[in-house]
C-alpha cells in the first residue's frame, strides 16, 4: 500500500511537472502570444475567442504566481480552455471524444502484442539457437527499429491501396450511425484492422525480445533443474516454472514501452486517418490551434500516469513480496 | 578493450550494420556527385513515375525524388548523430554524478529522471516544437536533446553504481583523488559499452523522432529530409493518387538506416559483454532498469 501511495504522489508531481511546462511555454514567447496564436490560427474567430484564449492559457490580471495558480486550478477542474479550429468547443469535449478511439486501438493493440510477444518470447528461449528462435529475434530487431509512420504507410499502400481488402480512413463507415448494432460493431472492427496490425507489428518485437532474455537468465536456475528432474512434462516447466517468473520483468518493462506506444498509436492514427487523439493533434498542428495541442500533451500525460499505475498494481499482485513491504 | 576492432569485423550484424550506415554516409556526401538536380528546383512535370531522367520518379510540384532522397539522408544523418551525441553527453553526465555523488545530488537528478520518463515524450515534443514554429533541424536536435537523456541517465546510473563499489574506484578515493577525475578517467571508461549502446539507441530515437516531427508538419518545409519529403507527400496524397514513388522512397530509406543501427547497436553490446553473445541486451537492460527502480 505505501508502495502505490508512493508512485500516486509521484505521479501527481509529474502532472503537475508537465501542466507547468504549459503554462511557462506562451510566457517564454517573444511579443504578445495569444496575438501571435491567435493570428496565426488564420481563422476567422470571434473577438470574444481571443478573451477565452487568455484564459486558458492564465493570463489573469496578476502577478506571475497567482497566475500560475490560477491555470494549475482551472487545468485540475478538468477546464482545458476552448480550441481555436473548433472554436467555441471546448478542449475537453474535442479531446475527449478522441481519447476514447485511441484508447480502444491502444488498448487492444498493447493486450494483443504484449500476450503474442510474451508467447513468442517463451517458445524461442525454450528452443534457443534454433531457426523459430533465429526467425523471432532477426524479424524483431527488424521489426522494431523501422519507425512507426514507415510501417504505417508501408501498411496502408499495400493493404489499403494496392490491394484494396481494407478501407483506408475514418473508424467506422461514416454512412452508419453509432449504435450497438451488429453491422456498426462489425464496420470498426472492419475498419481497425490496418491501425491494429501496423501497432502489433510494431510493438511485438519489443515485447517477444524482453520475454525470451528474460526467460534465458532464468532457464539456468536451479529450480528449473529440480522441476525436471521431478519428471514434469516440458510444457508444464516451460509455462509454470519458467515462463511465470520472467514474467515479472517484462510487465515493468510494459510500462517504459507505454510511451512508444502512445506515441506510434498518435503516428498511426495521422496515416490511417483514424479519429483518434493523433489525427485531432494533427489537425490542431495544421491549424496551429494552441490549446488543443496542449491539452493533448495533459490528456496523454495523464493517460501515461493511469497506464503506469495499472502496471504498479499488477505488479504488487504479481510479486508476493511487494504486498508484505 | 583492445580486441573491440577485431570483433567488430568478425561480428555478421556488426559488419553489415556499419556497411549499411557508410553506404548511406558515403551517398549523402557524394550527393552534388551522383545527380545533375538541384534538391528544391522543379525539374520535371509532377508525379512523373521513375524513369531513367529520374530515377525515382518526380513529386507533386516536379522535384527529383532521388536528388531529394540523397540531399535528405545529409539532415537526416546529421540531425540523428547531432542530437544522438547530445542525448548521450547529457545522460551520461548526469548518470555518473547521481550514481557516483549519491545522497542529494542523487535524489535530485533520480526524482527529474524519473519525471521525464512518465512524461510521454512525443506529445511533449510536439507542444515545444508547436511552440517554437517551423522548426528547423538544429532546433529539432537541441529539444531532442534536452528531454530525451532520462532513459540513458537512469541505465548510467545504475551501472555507476556496481563500478563504484570496485576496488580501484575505492583506491583512487584513498589516493585523493578529486571526484572529477575519479568520475571522467576511473568510472566514465569503464561505462563506454554503456554509453555506446546508449548513443546508438538515441541515434535511433532522434532519426526516428525528427522524422515523425517533419511528417507530422512541425518541421521547417523548406529543408530537405526524409520526414520532410513524407510530409510533403503526404500532404500531396501521394498514395491515393497512385504516386508510391514519393512516399515509399523516404519510408525505405529510414527503415534500412534504421536497421543497419540496430544491427550495430546489438553487436556492440555482444561484443563489449562476451557473456551477452546469446543476445541478451534487453535482458540485461531490464536489470538495470530493476536495480534503478523503487526509489523516486
Amino acid at each position: 500500500m505505501a508502495f502505490l501511495l508512493r508512485r500516486l504522489c509521484f505521479y501527481l508531481a509529474a502532472f503537475v511537472a508537465a501542466a507547468t511546462i504549459n503554462f511557462f511555454l506562451p510566457r517564454l514567447m517573444p511579443g504578445d502570444p495569444v496575438q501571435i496564436m491567435f493570428s496565426s490560427a488564420g481563422a476567422e474567430l470571434p473577438p470574444e475567442s481571443l478573451q477565452a484564449l487568455k484564459l486558458t492559457f492564465g493570463f489573469v490580471d496578476g502577478p506571475l504566481w497567482q497566475q500560475y495558480l490560477t491555470y494549475l486550478g482551472s487545468i485540475f477542474s478538468g477546464d482545458l480552455g476552448r480550441s481555436i479550429k473548433y472554436f467555441p468547443l471546448e478542449v475537453t469535449t474535442v479531446l475527449g471524444n478522441a481519447l476514447v478511439w485511441t484508447v480502444g486501438l491502444m488498448g487492444t493493440a498493447t493486450i494483443i502484442s504484449f500476450t503474442l510477444g510474451t508467447f513468442l518470447g517463451i517458445l524461442a528461449a525454450w528452443r534457443r539457437g534454433s531457426l523459430f528462435d533465429v526467425i523471432v529475434s532477426v524479424g524483431a530487431i527488424f521489426a522494431t527499429s523501422v519507425p512507426a509512420v514507415v510501417t504505417s504507410l508501408i501498411v496502408v499502400f499495400f493493404f489499403g491501396f494496392t490491394l484494396n481488402w481494407f478501407p483506408t480512413g475514418y473508424a467506422a463507415d461514416p454512412a452508419l450511425d453509432p449504435a450497438f448494432t451488429l453491422e456498426y460493431i462489425g464496420s470498426v472492427l472492419y475498419h481497425g484492422i490496418l491501425p491494429m496490425l501496423t501497432l502489433c507489428t510494431v510493438l511485438t518485437g519489443g515485447f517477444a525480445v524482453t520475454m525470451r532474455n528474460n526467460m534465458i537468465n532464468l532457464l539456468g536456475e536451479d529450480y528449473i533443474v529440480m522441476a525436471r528432474a521431478k519428471g514434469l512434462s516440458d510444457g508444464h516447466v516451460m509455462l509454470w516454472y519458467a515462463a511465470r517468473n520472467a514474467l515479472l520483468p517484462t510487465v515493468s518493462s510494459l510500462a517504459i514501452a507505454i510511451g512508444t506506444i502512445l506515441g506510434g498509436s498518435l503516428v498511426t492514427e495521422v496515416v490511417f486517418n483514424y479519429p483518434g487523439l493523433g489525427n485531432i493533434l494533427y489537425q490542431a498542428i495544421l491549424a496551429r490551434d494552441y490549446p488543443v495541442i496542449q491539452g493533448q500533451l495533459l490528456i496523454m500525460t495523464a493517460t501515461m500516469l493511469v497506464a503506469n499505475f495499472i502496471v504498479d498494481v499488477s505488479y504488487v499482485l504479481l510479486d508476493p513480496r511487494l504486498k508484505r513491504a | 578493450m583492445k580486441s573491440q576492432p577485431f570483433g567488430l569485423i568478425r561480428n555478421r550484424k556488426a559488419l553489415v550494420g556499419v556497411a549499411i550506415i557508410a553506404f548511406i554516409l558515403i551517398v549523402a556526401i557524394a550527393a552534388p556527385l551522383l545527380t545533375p538536380y538541384d534538391p528544391g528546383a522543379r525539374v520535371g512535370r509532377p508525379h512523373q513515375a521513375p524513369s531513367l531522367a529520374h530515377w525515382l520518379g518526380t513529386t507533386r510540384i516536379g522535384q527529383d525524388v532521388f536528388t531529394r532522397l540523397i540531399y535528405g539522408a545529409r539532415t537526416s544523418l546529421a540531425v540523428g548523430f547531432g542530437a544522438g551525441l547530445l542525448i548521450t553527453i547529457v545522460g551520461t553526465a548526469l548518470g555518473i554524478l547521481a550514481g557516483y555523488r549519491g545522497g542529494k545530488v542523487d535524489e535530485v537528478i533520480s526524482f527529474f529522471t524519473n519525471m521525464v520518463l512518465v512524461v510521454p515524450n512525443l506529445p511533449l515534443l510536439l507542444v515545444l516544437a508547436a511552440f517554437i514554429g517551423q522548426a528547423s533541424p538544429w532546433v529539432i536536435a537541441l529539444i531532442l536533446g534536452a528531454t530525451s537523456w532520462a532513459w540513458g541517465a537512469r541505465v548510467t546510473r545504475a551501472e555507476t553504481l556496481s563500478v563504484k563499489q570496485k576496488d580501484y574506484v575505492k583506491s583512487a578515493e584513498m589516493m585523493g583523488e578529486p571526484r572529477w577525475r575519479i568520475m571522467t578517467f576511473e568510472i566514465f571508461p569503464n561505462l563506454i559499452s554503456i554509453v555506446g549502446i546508449n548513443f546508438i539507441g538515441s541515434v535511433i530515437f532522434a532519426i526516428i523522432t525528427q522524422a515523425t516531427l517533419e511528417f507530422l508538419g512541425l518541421g521547417d518545409p523548406k529543408v530537405v529530409s526524409w520526414g520532410t519529403m513524407l510530409y510533403a507527400a503526404q500532404k500531396a496524397s501521394a498514395l491515393s493518387v497512385g504516386a508510391w514513388w514519393d512516399i515509399l522512397t523516404p519510408c525505405f530509406a529510414l527503415a534500412f538506416l534504421g536497421i543497419g543501427l540496430s544491427l550495430l547497436n546489438f553487436a556492440v553490446d555482444e561484443i563489449a559483454n562476451p557473456r551477452l553473445r546469446t543476445g541478451n541486451r534487453l535482458g540485461r537492460w531490464s536489470a538495470l532498469i530493476r536495480s534503478g527502480e523503487g526509489r523516486l
